[in-house]
């Protein structure tokens, strides 16, 4: 069958005082009917851009794709006209973002705010769009909707407001969700009650989910396959359970060890954190004909620095840009 | 090992105005509300809890540093240095120094890197200029940095570079304790690892003593010696890192930790998930029990009209929950193998 969206050598510009630099650079992945993938890297790794650029939401005059094509069901989003654009978001693909305070407008009711979307995409009357949206935040569980549809969002707690968040998302079943760290701002018992949430709705709506992160662990709970991201390029693509077996990127392997993770039967032993040193190069050094990684690279060799690596494809699912993927 | 600080029923409490108060009524929101605890020399007690659960002001209350109304003790080395006026401020302000959490606004922007290291031996210290110097140049060593960087301005250092200089800055008066506030939350998780290990580090190689703030787990298992959970301004449990995170007894704390995403398959397996549901209490209109009983799954009559003690039943593994008794078995126990 045909994957929901498809994502074919993107390559996205962005417009800095230094001049052009190429945010994403070669980028192609496919996403499933129901399917549930997550992008993985460090801040400024190209990440949230993808999620921008397949909502049509560049920077405008700063962002702009360049080459290569976003096909949704067939349809190619880099060329289609603002309206149609304007019909696919919030109706077919939707976004939440990482910050539930800031993404509500503090001057209207989470209830006007889910029927706004409700009559503006799908028709409905005054009554009606209200009654769905009781149902919605009913969905998101939150106790007692009849009453809360007509609270503010300061009146909300954060989990709260990011449930709101998701029911404006999903209030048109979209087809696809990108939720851009949808919890890092939150405590880790709200967290998993919204991966929890997550979860179920795609089980009943069978929505496919685009998940941005840096946790490993929370990649670990909610997808199936992940993209680790560096410096605009894919480093390595997989299925989550193949990849944190064994990584074939030395970024990717850097991202799991880096991060103390806890473990079942604690003992007394403590070693050092692996560290992966240095951080993410500039927008200025992005595009170059070399592997990115290779300055933080503990494997490096002079073939790293000269030229940008192919793509080793293991046991035809797991795919690292490293020229020494098969040593890792 | 000497208990080095030694915390005994400290209160922190706000005034807020409040709606249906009369006038001339003052209420009080209560952040921390009589708490006690002890740290060893050398070692580090970490403080988890969500957010709103008084962790912070817990500790920043220890360093003179919030704004409320605080009452109880805080000794060092035996010492009060609850300070009574100027003078044992800044005695007790060298001894006790703070890492903050967001190293974009705890650097003054108009100051040289060097300047801010050496800003705290200024003003707490009557050294002469060549030592402070010194003093400043082998902490520059010590926390990763190059010497060409002193003269460098806040802006022009990464997010992970700026968490050394208030690491720098914070070891200068050479301190006994250090108060790290969430010290790595907002780094990249590659810098995390960064800094976490330097400062482990420095922990060995001049003998600090940290309080650690954190809602992070994974971070506070790595780092901790001891663990003090906070929920809406009370401990709740209070252990050493391997009973706490082996055999955690609260129903609060086994929650928490079994809400920790994990990238290890069995252990997710293992663990069901124990979700609670809801958000915690208002803090101004808290239940008269147990805190934690609207959101426990296995809360009884009692725990509705009593708040229990942070008792230890004779051992090192205190714990405020009126269903853990003295063999140290978790009341959650019973819910996990339900659930299994």
């Amino acid at each position: 069958m045909e994957p929901l969206l498809k994502v074919e050598n993107l390559r996205i510009e962005l417009k800095t005082r230094a001049g052009v630099a190429p945010v994403i650079d070669d980028l192609s992945f496919e996403l499933g009917h129901g399917e549930s993938i997550s992008f993985v890297g460090e801040s400024g790794c190209g990440k949230s851009m993808t999620a921008l650029a397949i909502m049509g939401l560049l920077p405008e005059g700063i962002g702009r794709v360049a080459s290569g094509r976003i096909l949704f069901d067939g349809e190619d989003l880099t060329v289609v006209s603002d309206r149609r654009l304007r019909d696919i978001r919030g109706n077919e693909i939707s976004m939440i973002f990482q910050e539930p305070m800031t993404s509500l407008n503090p001057v209207y009711t989470v209830g006007e705010q889910i029927a706004e979307v409700l009559r503006a995409h799908q028709n409905l009357g005054q009554k009606a769009a209200w009654a769905m949206a009781t149902e919605l935040l009913d969905a998101v569980r939150i106790p007692n909707p009849g009453r809360r549809i007509n609270d503010y969002p300061f009146q909300m707690s954060g989990g709260q407001r990011q449930r709101v968040m998701i029911a404006i998302a999903l209030a048109c079943k979209p087809k696809i969700l990108i939720a851009d760290e949808p919890t890092t701002a939150l405590d880790v018992t709200v967290q998993a009650q919204i991966f929890d949430l997550l979860r179920d709705l795609r089980r009943q709506t069978g929505t496919s989910i685009i998940m941005i992160t840096h946790d490993m662990g929370a990649v670990a709970e909610m997808a199936e396959r992940m993209i680790v991201m560096y410096a605009g390029r894919k480093a390595e693509e997989g299925p989550v359970a193949d990849i944190i077996a064994h990584a074939r990127h030395p970024y990717t392997r850097g991202l799991i060890s880096c991060v103390p993770h806890i473990v079942a039967n604690l003992t007394d032993a403590r070693e050092e954190l692996t560290e992966i040193p240095g951080i993410v190069p500039g927008l200025g050094e992005f595009g170059q004909d070399r592997c990115l990684f290779s300055a933080r690279c503990p494997q490096v060799t002079d073939k790293c620095r000269k030229a940008r690596p192919e793509t080793a494809i293991f046991g035809g699912r797991q795919a690292s840009a490293c020229w020494h993927a098969e040593e890792v | 090992m000497s208990q080095l600080l030694d915390v005994r029923n400290l209160s922190v409490r706000f005034p807020v105005g409040r709606k249906g108060a009369g006038w001339g009524q003052v209420s009080y929101l209560t952040a921390v509300d009589d708490i006690s605890f002890t740290v060893r020399k050398g070692e580090t007690l970490a403080i988890v809890g969500e957010s709103g659960s008084g962790k912070t002001t817990a500790a920043l209350a220890i360093a003179q540093l919030v704004g409320g109304e605080t009452s109880g003790r805080v000794m060092l080395d035996g010492q009060d240095i609850m300070p009574a006026n100027r003078d044992q401020l800044r005695a007790m302000r060298r001894r006790v120094q703070v890492i903050f959490q967001d190293p974009y606004s705890s650097l003054n922007p108009r100051k040289r890197a060097e300047e801010i290291v050496r800003e705290p031996l200024d003003n707490l210290t009557d050294k002469p200029a060549a030592e402070k110097q010194e003093i400043v140049d082998r902490l520059f060593e010590a926390v990763g940095l190059r010497p060409e960087q002193k003269r460098l301005f806040p802006h022009q250092f990464s997010g992970g570079q700026r968490q050394r200089i208030g690491i720098a800055r914070a070891l200068s008066t050479q301190p006994d304790v250090i108060i790290c506030d969430e010290p790595v939350s907002a780094l990249d998780v590659a810098v995390q690892a960064q800094i976490l290990n330097l400062l482990r580090r420095l922990q060995s190689e001049f003998g600090l003593t940290y309080v650690f703030i954190s809602h992070d787990l994974g971070v506070v298992q790595h780092m901790c010696d001891s663990v003090a959970v906070m929920y809406m301004g009370k401990i709740v449990e209070h252990t050493d890192r391997l009973s706490l995170f082996n055999n955690p007894l609260h129903p609060y704390t086994t929650a928490l930790l079994s809400a920790v995403p994990s990238v290890d398959p069995t252990l997710r397996d293992q663990s069901r998930r124990i979700l609670i549901p809801g958000d915690p209490p208002d803090p101004l209109n808290l239940p008269a029990g147990c805190r934690f009983v609207s959101r426990c799954p296995v809360a009884q009559t009692r725990c509705r009209e009593l708040a229990p003690e942070l008792t230890g039943n004779g051992t090192d593994h205190r714990t405020a929950c009126h269903l853990v008794d003295a063999n140290l078995v978790s009341p959650m126990q019973s819910v996990r193998e339900a659930g299994l």
